[in-house]
């Protein structure tokens, strides 16, 4: 395969995401800016300009009308996906770490990190209602006192959210209530991403602790783990196959120190049901920091330290594959 | 006139030339559709060496079937940072980069232990790189466990030992005055070289001569050899005296033709006398050999 490269970033990305229909793919990285693409050919669409710190996630709704990304510039903002103009902006006390779109795309829930003397709140707007956003004053604010939330997605129906936190914990916060539901300790260090299946009911999850594992998203039983012997910066769950993708490698501070060829910056490829990796992936020079899979499964992308990311076509080779059990 | 309708359909050689010569002005970009192959050519200047190069890129145009909100997503301004970006991909934003292929992992041992030998820092975990002077383990002496019970315990028995060992030397009044330190060297303390075992020994010299007299006694000079000679043929001729310890044919240092003169160092004298005897004057390859003693060398 001819990975298409997009270089639209000048430092290391921290998301990607594809759109429902996955024609649009979003980059973020730790510069200011939020790029659009067209996932078939890599042309730039766009890019939403209006941060002014790095950006840490970004979210687009079921219909591709809106746009919400989260900055450490304390700030998580809505955009217009067409125009690439500014609805809403939220102004929050510390660093934005994670944002999402329910599945009805009329509520939005972020993270904010603890620091700078503030803890750590998951919010929510109703987009419907636009005197929450007017007043900055979410309908329900959870704090998370102990650790911090490193990521989230929503759960099916948009009833709750499931959120990783820095010390490996899930919990599943009710977007109604604000309580916990349900909770999992799996993990032993930090939850770098967590990606839902298609159809929501399962979620991967990548941890510092050198392993992905798969959960079910309502009940979080564990299900699957994946094994590696490096940090997983990223993980994600194939839409049409038993697959898993994980991108990692070691800390971006220590990629100077060791060799590239140790360096492991290979997309990784594990099947899903016998936890066994079958395929490896080359391409970063550094980290892999994200991954995500086309919606119709027959492609995938890497955004990685490096600040490129790759759009990846498979080839017919891959579709054919079957591992020996 | 005819000379102007002539000048209107093809411009002069001149204006040509004068065009080629302008290095700012390039060809136009040109862009042609055959079928679903899109082809541009571009013409460029590169910065460095000055040249002009001429860039085709060859397209292929699909056409794909999407849903209706798809395709009208396709037809979308750009806007932002790609606003007044021409329809289609970028080569500032968009590239395509080389091949790459999935590797298929058929079975996980194969590839661990590949990975194995690619790391270089496996082969050394193995090896101890550092090793504590007081307990031996794989640390540095300063982060010793054991650097407050042991250490002290170590110097006093060393201390001991120096003391001991110095003492039984002296009354047995060796015929060598040298003193002996086996405890201090053992330990890797840094010893003086004066201090050293062996320190107040006469330095060796470099001069050859003094080297191995009996080398030298037994080493004779054959003359008069042909071109063609090689050192398998002096070994043949000269083995049945005695053995051999060494055979020097000198050489042309170009060619590697043989100069005519060889020596053989032989490990008895006595060999060396009879080789004299028996080669001397003896014909070799159309010459007669001349074997004489060789003369000790002066450096």
């Amino acid at each position: 395969m001819k990975p298409i490269l997009l270089q639209g970033h000048e430092r290391s990305i921290t998301q990607i995401k594809y759109n429902r229909e996955g024609d649009l793919l979003f980059s973020v990285a730790k510069d200011t800016v939020t790029n659009v693409w067209y996932s078939v050919n890599g042309e730039r669409l766009g890019t939403y300009n209006g941060h002014t710190g790095a950006v840490w996630c970004v979210d687009c709704d079921w219909d591709t009308k809106n746009v919400l990304t989260g900055s450490a510039d304390n700030s998580c903002r809505l955009w217009d996906c067409q125009t690439g103009k500014q609805l809403a902006l939220f102004n929050t006390n510390s660093a934005v770490r994670t944002c999402g779109f329910d599945f009805s795309g009329n509520i939005i829930m972020f993270s904010t990190d603890k620091q700078m003397g503030y803890q750590c709140f998951l919010n929510f707007f109703d987009l419907r209602d636009p005197q929450q956003i007017e007043d900055n004053q979410p309908y329900q604010t959870i704090p998370c006192t102990d650790h911090k939330i490193t990521s989230a997605v929503w759960g099916p129906l948009g009833e709750f959210v499931n959120a990783g936190h820095e010390n490996g914990e899930i919990n599943q916060f009710s977007a109604k209530s604000g309580e916990i539901l349900n909770k999992a300790k799996e993990h032993t260090k930090h939850i770098n991403d967590m990606q839902t299946s298609v159809d929501l009911t399962m979620f991967v999850t990548a941890s510092k602790d050198n392993t992905a594992k798969l959960f079910d998203s309502t009940s979080l039983n564990h299900i699957k783990t994946f094994k590696t012997e490096r940090p997983v910066n990223s993980a994600a769950i194939s839409p049409i196959m038993d697959h898993v993708v994980m991108g990692g490698g070691q800390e971006a501070m220590e990629v100077t120190t060791t060799s590239t060829r140790i360096g492991k910056f290979e997309a990784r490829f594990f099947h899903a049901a016998y936890e066994e990796e079958f395929g490896r992936v080359k391409g970063h020079f550094g980290p892999i920091n994200c991954v995500a899979f086309h919606p119709d499964g027959k492609s995938y992308s890497s955004g990685g330290e490096d600040g490129y990311v790759r759009i990846h076509h498979f080839d017919p080779h891959y579709f054919d594959f079957e591992l020996e059990a | 006139m005819p000379s102007m309708e002539y000048d209107d359909s093809k411009p002069s050689w001149a204006d040509q030339v004068e065009e080629e010569g302008d290095e700012g002005t390039l060809p136009a970009a040109k862009e042609t559709i055959k079928g679903n192959i899109k082809t541009i050519t571009d013409y460029k200047i590169d910065e460095d060496d000055g040249k002009k190069y001429k860039i085709v890129r060859t397209f292929k145009i699909e056409t794909r079937k999407a849903s209706k909100a798809v395709a009208r997503r396709k037809n979308w301004k750009k806007f932002g940072n790609s606003e007044f970006d021409a329809p289609g991909p970028n080569v500032a934003t968009t590239t395509v980069s080389d091949d790459v292929f999935m590797t298929f992992i058929s079975s996980k041992e194969d590839l661990n232990a590949q990975d194995q030998d690619e790391d270089p820092m496996n082969k050394l975990k193995g090896q101890k790189i550092v090793s504590c002077r007081i307990c031996k383990g794989d640390h540095w002496t300063t982060r010793c466990p054991y650097k407050d019970t042991l250490g002290p315990m170590q110097k006093e028995l060393a201390e001991q030992l120096g003391l001991s060992t110095a003492d039984k030397d002296k009354p047995a009044g060796s015929a060598e005055p040298e003193p002996a330190q086996p405890a201090q060297s053992k330990t890797g303390k840094y010893v003086p070289p004066s201090l050293r075992d062996g320190g107040t020994r006469r330095g060796e010299s470099m001069q050859p001569n003094r080297r191995g007299e009996s080398d030298d006694n037994a080493t004779i000079r054959v003359t008069n050899l042909s071109e063609d000679t090689r050192e398998t043929d002096l070994q043949e001729l000269f083995r049945p005296f005695g053995s051999i310890s060494r055979i020097y044919l000198a050489k042309d240092k170009n060619t590697g033709q043989s100069k005519g003169f060889a020596f053989i160092s032989f490990h008895r004298r006595e060999d060396a006398a009879r080789a004299i005897a028996g080669v001397s004057g003896f014909g070799y390859d159309h010459l007669i050999l001349n074997v004489e003693w060789a003369k000790p060398s002066n450096n």
